[in-house]
């Protein structure tokens, strides 16, 4: 018996909706056990969408990170619009791409989508975003100087047909990529994924009886949005403006923010006029991608416990000059972009400070550092990856956390297991101490970081450093948190964006910038004041 | 006659076993405090007269208590200093720099258990290989044990980079400590958590010297008490992953013991499984607060060593201590009777996972509770008897109840208390069955493959509805449904449980060492089991190794092949790893390396033999049936149920539901299209048709 969208109880669609949420959490389950990509195992960087037969999400696996919000809905629309229309998917069809303006905003996200058919009709798509361990070109990292030296770009493509493996899209794949089976391993593993949640998704359609999804979907999409736009509306109307710099190449070409947000009702929108234009080193960011991390800081202001779908985003526009920092155009490089993606927050916290105070936290010691390190250690080639963050910004209520990632979501790699693949010695890893932004509640503290090249060869390093030249800004009269810090012994010049290498016997220093303060420092409690001191937080 | 001994938060459980009648007794008394002795000692007279039995006559004790998880989720440890290398000394205040929930800009991650001041370094230094590229300064830890003493430190962890690898330098600290600071606790990583990851090693090791003096005291009162009162067998303590330790053991790693009670359940539901002849069970657990479920597959209950301590947002996964120890691989949710049913932000109902506890509690508990739970919609629904709940010793109060619901719940929504009550009852049905759904998937299994075994206060309330989720053919309602931990105890083999990390591609192994250490493992088991009476032929091994594909993060457990290893083990290594992987994920991948991480040696004493002819001590002779009452079941509304008393059924008897079978501590609840049968021993079989 089919139930209209009217027919959805409060209790009926309260158990749906946590079965669809339970679906795609499943299904990104087996996608990151299976994975070999360290940042999609270890740091989330993925994430299963369930959409309806439009292309709109309906629901996402709950730990995903914040870059991939609204990714999918808007790749599986433009796959419609433009690729391949409704009526030509089949079943058993799995559809691929890495192109950066219809996925994440650089080529290692990829996106599988697979469409959804019930009793030989099709009612939906679920899709998958994962970062692959390879797509080829240079080593990652900020230096690139084009997209094409950025690895492989598959546009939109029919990785299956009806079952039946694009042989040539594999192949091409294996040759282009290092360590192939990987790369291949994890597009198998988001496909099976993607398998999975459909298998769930037809149990949950026949036990409850339904044979369409577009009622439910509607559902949970008005639910979501309805949430959304009675907090915006909450909120008081006005145009909130803020600036905000970072260090670009750190040698000078800095980047320049600007941001202009307009409440308006349950409306809310941000412009990015001002913000300054593309830059030479591979840290520009995509529309989706700038889209991604202005809506994540607006959802965690307005709407943090509603689960997000199509509708939570809705009353969200937001928009840039063409050609700019947060909107480029080919063949801008955008291998780093998340350099860029990850101060947004700093930005739009920073104008909603004026409107919603006790909504927002002080800017972090972002971005996250990343940091790869590639050469040979035991007659093999290695290539890895690891993050470090800084101080968590102060909260209305509360001090910022040490060391802490923030918007994005990565793990550091344990300082054995870095020991175990690279021919390295940690020399230090310790908070920073005083490196927190003093405030009625004090940011939270940076980190310092060392490690010293122990092997016989020198070592590739590719740094994506940041707030080496700036700071995490304080609001509300709160200070701002120290610089961070690349340095290296014996001294010499070190890059803090781009590519060098770590010679036998060089200790490489890394610092961390400190978290921002919130509010007038001179309201602190003396007892907060009193503790800081005997942790040594402050001296 | 062995007596297994259960401290939970409320209650203290006992199950008597007695080996001539082969009879077992249960009792409970309330959990006393701050001395949980007293009542342990309540709970050991009423056993005496009431069945005659005195504790000097038992030949052996297996104990468990939530005193370690309480101290640490309460933060009431010892004062404790950590020791690790010079310039790591955040590393345990650091963390892995990851948050536990992505909106939530409010977010506290949980404190580090020692703080800033009290985390000191020394000059030393190892490498992965466990080579010693900076000796020990062995002159600072003469200053370092002074500022130990003037800051009245009583537990003191060690955990120094690669100690895994060589453990001579923290060796050498907890020697020095032992000499120079006497009647002061130390904990050392290599012998806590022998593992590679500073940080989770850290985290144990600081755990263990948290915990280490309350525990130590409260366990040698314990056995001084007992040895007091006359007795004189075997003392065990039963560990997280189901296995026993000795006291000995259990004072020296007091973190084993932090799942205690829930591994006694998981194996009390291994005993049933093996009386009832079902080798696959999904074991379900709800109680006040929580509701647990694990699997048991194959006769044996899932071990993972991804376990969280006092975690700041409960039910959260990631804020909490992580503790890398072999626990009974169970998940906890956020429902059980006392959870509280309200509308959401966007108007939908939620169940849980805060929960009215014991006090207020549910409304209709008539302690000042406003807030609807699970177990007001139960007894408005009629699964409960207002008259019968705990069998009888509290009235519950039908009119609160039915006024929480329908103030909080349906008016604002405009359906009947009915209605609104069996939305809750739905809700958290569907919450758990969710949750125990994405466990079973989690190990590659299906839960239709599953049959299922309820116990707790709530569990026989809610499993019918859980099953019926789930598509479970059988589910099954054990006598004793209400100490089932204590009973699990009974049936728990003593065990020794080493590991050794050791991270090698496996066809770059040097075997020659592998086999030392392994043997070495083999060898330090059979000693501990000695120490519990246990001869080395009653032992079995189990030698396991987690390997992975290279490159991947997860590891899979592999049972290595008897006998000495060499490189001819190598193609059947190969095959149980692509069996065991293609069994968890539905596929393998060819020609791809493999790599071994950590290995594990178990040695096991015998698992206890139970042979129970007669598991119900309250027999009653009265007609069974009780009559009907107005029950209100989803698919047919309000219908005369037949009601029974579980006491006073037959073995062998056979109905059809629905039903209401009542107990003391629990009540089964049974819909329509179901078929009830009572075995031989007054379990309750209900097989569902769906």
């Amino acid at each position: 018996m089919q139930e209209t969208a009217t027919t959805f109880d409060p209790i009926a669609l309260s158990i749906l909706w946590s079965r669809l949420i339970s679906i795609v959490d499943e299904a990104g389950t087996t996608l990151q056990r299976t994975s070999f990509s360290t940042v999609t195992r270890e740091s989330n960087d993925f994430a299963v969408v369930l959409m309806d037969r439009k292309g709109r999400s309906i629901a996402q696996s709950s730990v995903s990170v914040p870059s991939f919000l609204g990714v999918l809905p808007i790749l599986t629309k433009a796959l419609l619009k433009d690729y391949f229309p409704l009526e030509t998917w089949k079943e058993g069809d799995v559809v691929m791409t890495n192109d950066p303006w219809l996925c994440a905003g650089h080529k290692p996200d990829i996106g599988i989508v697979s469409p959804i058919f019930y009793q030989e009709k099709l009612i939906g798509f679920i899709g998958t975003i994962a970062h692959s361990p390879d797509m080829g070109g240079q080593l990652w990292g900020a230096g690139t100087r084009d997209l094409y030296e950025e690895g492989l770009m598959v546009p939109p493509t029919k990785l299956i047909s009806e079952g039946k493996p694009n042989e040539t899209l594999f192949n091409i794949l294996e040759h282009n990529v290092r360590a192939a089976e990987q790369t291949v391993g994890d597009i198998r593993a988001q496909v099976a994924a993607n398998d999975q949640g459909i298998k769930s998704l037809l149990k949950l359609m026949n036990e409850n009886d339904l044979i369409d999804l577009q009622d439910l979907s509607d559902a949970v999409i008005n639910a979501s949005e309805k949430a959304m736009r009675a907090a915006l509306l909450a909120a008081p109307d006005g145009c909130y403006q803020y600036a905000y710099d970072t260090d670009g190449d750190g040698l000078g070409a800095g980047c320049h923010f600007e941001i202009t947000i307009t409440i308006k009702g349950d409306e809310i929108v941000a412009d990015y006029a001002g913000t300054s234009g593309a830059h030479y080193m591979s840290i520009n960011a995509v529309l989706n991608y700038t889209f991604a991390y202005t809506a994540y800081p607006i959802k965690c202001a307005f709407s943090p416990d509603v689960p997000n779908n199509d509708g939570s985003f809705y009353p969200i526009t937001v928009t840039a000059p063409k050609g700019c920092l947060v909107n480029a155009q080919k063949p801008s490089p955008l291998g780093a972009r998340n350099v860029t993606g990850n101060m947004l927050h700093s930005v739009v916290f920073g104008a909603l400070a004026k409107a919603v105070p006790n909504q927002v936290q002080a800017d972090c010691g972002s971005a996250c550092w990343c940091i790869v390190l590639n050469g040979e250690h035991k007659g093999k080639e290695f290539v890895e990856y690891f993050f470090l963050n800084g101080g968590y910004g102060a909260r209305p209520t509360m001090d910022g956390e040490h060391v802490l990632s923030f918007p994005t979501n990565v793990a550091n790699v344990p300082i054995e297991v870095l020991e175990t693949d690279v021919a390295v010695l940690v020399t230090e890893k310790s908070l920073l101490k005083n490196s927190a932004g003093d405030g009625e509640f004090r940011g939270g503290l940076g980190q310092r970081f060392s490690f010293k090249n122990i092997g016989e060869k020198p070592i590739n390093v590719s740094m994506v450093a940041e707030k080496t030249k700036t700071v995490a800004k304080g609001i509300l009269e709160g200070g701002d948190g120290q610089m961070g810090s690349v340095q290296i012994v014996p001294e010499r010049e070190f890059p803090s964006k781009g590519l060098d290498k770590l010679f036998p016997g060089e200790e490489l220093i890394l610092t961390l910038p400190g978290g921002a303060g919130y509010g007038n420092p001179a309201n602190r409690d003396k007892a907060a004041i009193a503790e800081d001191r005997i942790l040594g937080y402050i001296s | 006659m062995k007596l297994g001994i259960d401290i939970g938060g409320t209650f203290t459980d006992f199950v008597l076993f007695d080996d001539n009648s082969k009879q077992l007794y249960f009792a409970k008394t309330l959990t006393t405090y701050p001395n949980p002795t007293v009542g342990i000692f309540n709970g050991v007279k009423e056993l005496e007269d009431k069945f005659g039995f005195p504790v000097k006559d038992m030949s052996g004790i297996v104990h468990g208590t939530t005193l370690v998880t309480n101290a640490v989720i309460e933060r009431k440890g010892a004062k404790t200093a950590f020791i690790t290398t010079k310039g790591f000394e955040d590393v345990l205040e650091i963390g892995r720099e990851m948050r536990y929930d992505i909106y939530d800009i409010f977010l506290t991650m949980p404190k580090p258990l020692v703080p800033r001041n009290l985390r000191m370094g020394v000059t030393e230094r190892v490498d992965i290989e466990g080579n010693v590229v900076t000796p020990l300064d062995e002159d600072a830890l003469q200053s370092l044990a002074t500022t130990l003493k003037e800051n009245g430190i009583e537990a003191v962890g060690v955990c120094l980079l690669n100690s895994f690898a060589n453990t001579s330098h923290e060796k050498a600290v907890g020697d020095y400590l032992s000499q120079h600071v006497p009647n002061m606790y130390y904990s050392l990583s290599s012998e806590i958590m022998p593992e590679i990851r500073e940080y989770e090693r850290s985290s144990a090791t600081a755990m263990n010297a948290y915990v280490q003096p309350i525990t130590d005291k409260y366990l040698k009162d314990f056995e001084t008490q007992l040895r007091t009162s006359g007795f004189e067998g075997n003392i065990n303590i039963i560990i997280s992953s189901g296995k026993l330790t000795t006291i000995d053991g259990a004072r020296k790693s007091p973190i084993h013991l932090l799942e205690s009670g829930p591994a006694g359940g998981a194996m009390a539901g291994v005993f049933y499984g093996k009386h009832l002849q079902e080798e696959n069970l999904l074991c379900f657990d709800m109680g006040g607060t929580t509701a647990k479920a694990c699997v048991i597959y194959e006769g044996e209950p899932e071990i993972t060593n991804h376990f969280e301590a006092g975690r700041v947002k409960r039910f959260k996964k990631g804020s909490g201590l992580p503790v890398r120890i072999p626990v009974i691989d169970l998940i906890e949710i956020g429902a059980g009777g006392g959870s509280i049913a309200r509308l959401n932000t966007i108007g939908l109902l939620t169940v849980g996972p805060d929960s009215a506890s014991s006090t207020p509690g549910p409304a209709c508990y008539n302690l000042g509770g406003e807030d609807p739970t699970v177990t007001d919609a139960d007894l408005v629904l009629g699964y409960l008897n207002a008259d019968y709940f705990l069998g009888g010793e509290m009235q519950l109060n039908v009119e609160a109840a039915r006024k929480a619901i329908e103030t909080k719940l349906a008016k604002p929504l405009g359906i009947s208390i009915e209605d609104a009550a069996m939305g809750i009852h739905k809700i958290v049905n569907e919450n758990m069955a969710n949750a125990a759904r994405v466990h079973v998937l989690e190990k590659g299994m299906d839960p239709r493959h599953f049959n299922m075994i309820g116990f707790g206060g709530a569990g026989p309330v809610h499993a019918f509805g859980v099953a019926k989720l789930l598509n479970t053919k059988r589910l099954i309602i054990p006598v004793g449904a209400g100490v089932t931990s204590a009973l699990g105890f009974l049936v728990s083999p003593v065990a020794s449980e080493k590991i050794h990390s050791h991270i090698a591609e496996l066809n770059a192994l040097n075997w020659d060492e592998i086999n030392v250490f392994l043997k070495d493992m083999e060898n330090d088991g059979y000693k501990f089991l000695a120490q519990s009476g246990i001869d080395k032929k009653d032992a079995t091994i189990q030698r396991v190794v987690e390997m992975r594909y290279y490159g991947q993060g997860h590891e899979i457990t592999i049972d290595l092949p008897e006998g000495t290893l060499d490189a001819r083990t190598i193609p059947e290594i190969e095959k149980r790893f692509i069996k065991e992987y293609e069994f968890r994920y539905n596929r393998s991948i060819e020609g791809m390396r493999m790599e071994m991480v950590t290995w594990r040696v178990v040695v096991q004493g015998p698992i206890p033999e139970m042979e129970v002819k007669q598991f119900s001590t309250t027999v009653s002779d009265a007609d069974a049936y009780k009559g009907t009452r107005k029950v209100f079941f989803e698919d047919t509304g309000y219908l005369d149920c037949p009601v029974y008393d579980r006491y006073a059924l037959k073995p062998n008897e056979q109905f059809d539901g629905p039903a209401i079978i009542e107990e003391t501590e629990s009540t089964t609840v049974i819909g329509i299209n179901s078929t009830i049968q009572i075995d031989k021993d007054k379990n309750i079989l209900i097989d569902l048709q769906h």
